[in-house]
């Protein structure tokens, strides 16, 4: 392997993790606060795709236009759901909170999935990407479609870190992810607080979905493998950990990019790609279900 | 037994003498395959309903049963009753397996670790595809040279009777109480005596056992298994017949899985639509009827007697 070849390999990992980084740091943010995993997050993903879909291709909006649509429909999604169907394990009004958080939104996940089938078809859309043609680096080569998508997903993540290290909304999201308790003795709204990171959790999933349909295609189905990339970068990182996040999906992108040398056959390399990170998955549940930056729970 | 209980097997009794009048031959194999997914959701919340341990791998456990006995068929020459043995065994032993690996994991982690494990058999069965014929879907053997639509429904019917009825028995001995305790309290079980790690253990490969029979069968009367049967979203239909059907028992999980079958059938001018709208009912009965349709009913009946 070239110098060029592995350059490039790292390239398109950092590309992949940026939008694994987004995905993944909606499912921390929600579980940070609401101590629940979205199982539903995949989906939201895919009507991200869709809404970038409507935005770009069915309202002729400029294709910058269709992540922003995205953003602001997730948004709304992802207040509906909270307060309809998660609002009510912290209220008291579920009998079995924990097996119902996870049922619920794994039924809402089916139900959006097959709703996607039913309203768009199972056919693949292709909106029109941020920019198109290549950009070259020396003798390394990226596609320009996916280097601005992932560079917009860049400045999403860091706009993300600045707010919830500046804003005072942000400080509130950290407190009561912290100390549920503490934060609420000291006049956070934790009802207010959690429909907001729920339906920011929806919005970053709705700007990956957003950001990558063009690149590849939009379809109903488009969810389910970048979710369970990021149930394996928040497990890597620490469930409800910020920076793990992050690094779990630095950490992954480059894993996949490169493992896929290890198999001689490159036909069952490509196929066992998706199943590397599913071993690192287990192996950290088992042997650290903290993960390299959350804190260590009596009972995981 | 309550009347609820009477007017359940008065079901079953009448399925029984559903080929006798005359039932076309069409909706004998919808049935059929709505038996598997009965095997499937009781086996299911066998697990959920009364140790409280999630998984996501019950779908994958039964392609596992499926594969194993297919692939022993094929390669080692044995006869189709033994082989299936064999995909019991397979799934029964890695459910032990990974029961055992994951004592530690709850809620959403124990949730997360059957994804993976699930997902992972996934992919190594499309991976192999030398072995497996990948998502091309492997030629299967039938069960019984030649056998009508109305043999496979009478072994189908007898399989989720006695898988159900097996369960119940388990249910009603001290192993059943200990999976409920384990449900209500572990520290506390574990306190009074009870061996809360083989409990767990055994709880997970009894569930997905009954799920690699299920497979199995389903391979033999199908004859073409693929690997989408143990996808995710396969694992959603089989959570949704549980929790509509009432996932806090295994009877009215089977219940589930063969109304929602017939109903997929019935309604099958609506497309896709019909998916979509059993996912919005699976969700208004967790957040409203936990205790599922069957559930429900028996409450009411149960007032009014």
């Amino acid at each position: 392997m070239t110098l060029v070849a592995i350059a490039e390999q790292a390239a398109n990992g950092l590309i992949i993790s940026t939008f694994y980084a987004l995905i993944a740091l909606g499912i921390a943010l929600i579980f940070g606060v609401l101590k629940i995993v979205n199982f539903a997050h995949g989906e939201f993903y895919m009507l991200g795709g869709y809404s970038c879909y409507l935005a770009v291709t069915l309202l002729g909006l400029p294709p910058i236009f269709g992540v922003v649509f995205a953003v602001v429909i997730l948004m709304a999604v992802g207040v509906l759901v909270e307060q309809t169907l998660i609002k009510p394990i912290h209220t008291g009004k579920v009998d079995r909170p924990d097996e119902y958080a996870i049922m619920i939104t794994f039924a809402l996940a089916i139900m959006l999935l097959n709703l996607a089938n039913s309203v768009f078809g199972p056919w693949p859309q292709s909106p029109a990407p941020v920019s198109r043609g290549i950009v070259e680096f020396g003798e390394l080569i990226i596609p320009g479609d996916r280097l601005s998508a992932a560079g917009i997903g860049i400045l999403l993540i860091v706009g993300l870190l600045l707010i919830l290290r500046y804003t005072w909304a942000g400080k509130a999201v950290r407190a009561v992810s912290q100390d549920r308790a503490a934060a609420e003795t000291f006049g956070i709204n934790i009802s207010r607080v959690s429909m907001l990171s729920f339906g920011a959790g929806a919005a970053l999933a709705g700007a990956a979905g957003a950001l990558i349909g063009p690149v590849f295609n939009v379809v109903p189905a488009m969810g389910a493998v970048p979710a369970i990339k990021a149930y394996i970068v928040v497990v890597l990182g620490g469930l409800g950990s910020i920076p793990g996040a992050i690094v779990g999906a630095l950490i992954l992108g480059q894993v996949e990019v490169f493992a896929t040398i290890l198999i001689p056959d490159t036909n069952r390399a490509l196929a066992y790609k998706d199943a590397y990170g599913l071993v690192v998955l287990i192996l950290v549940l088992l042997v650290r279900p903290q993960g390299l930056f959350g804190k260590p729970e009596r009972r995981a | 037994m309550t009347l609820f209980h009477k007017v359940l097997l008065g079901f079953v009794g009448l399925a029984a003498m559903l080929p006798l009048i005359g039932v076309p031959q069409y909706w004998l194999y919808t049935l059929t395959i709505g038996l598997y997914y009965a095997m499937l959701a009781s086996s299911w919340s066998l697990l959920v309903g009364y140790v409280g341990r999630i998984s996501f791998a019950q779908a994958a456990m039964s392609g596992l049963g499926a594969y194993v006995s297919v692939l022993t068929g094929m390669y080692l020459d044995l006869p189709v009753i033994p082989s299936l043995l064999l995909g019991v065994a397979a799934a029964g032993v890695l459910g032990l397996f990974i029961g055992w690996l994951t004592l530690r994991l709850h809620g959403a982690y124990l949730g997360l670790t059957t994804i993976a494990f699930g997902e992972i058999l996934r992919i190594t069965v499309t991976a192999e595809h030398q072995l497996t014929q990948g998502s091309r879907g492997l030629q299967v053997r039938p069960l019984i040279e030649g056998a009508g639509p109305a043999t496979y429904y009478y072994i189908f019917l007898a399989a989720a009777v006695a898988s159900v009825l097996l369960m119940l028995l388990l249910l009603r001995s001290r192993i059943g109480l200990f999976f409920q305790a384990i449900r209500e309290d572990e520290d506390g079980t574990a306190s009074l005596g009870v061996n809360v790690t083989l409990w767990k253990s055994l709880a997970f490969g009894c569930s997905t056992a009954f799920a690699g029979l299920a497979g199995g069968l389903y391979a033999h009367f199908v004859q073409l298994i693929t690997p989408s049967m143990m996808s995710m979203q396969e694992m959603g239909y089989v959570l949704a017949m549980a929790v509509i059907g009432g996932f806090s028992n295994v009877v009215y999980a089977a219940f589930g899985g063969v109304l929602l079958q017939i109903l997929l059938e019935a309604l099958r001018e609506l497309g896709e639509w019909r998916l979509a709208v059993f996912g919005i009912i699976a969700i208004l009965m967790l957040r409203f009827a936990p205790n599922g349709v069957f559930g429900w009913l028996e409450n009411l009946l149960k007032r009014k007697g």
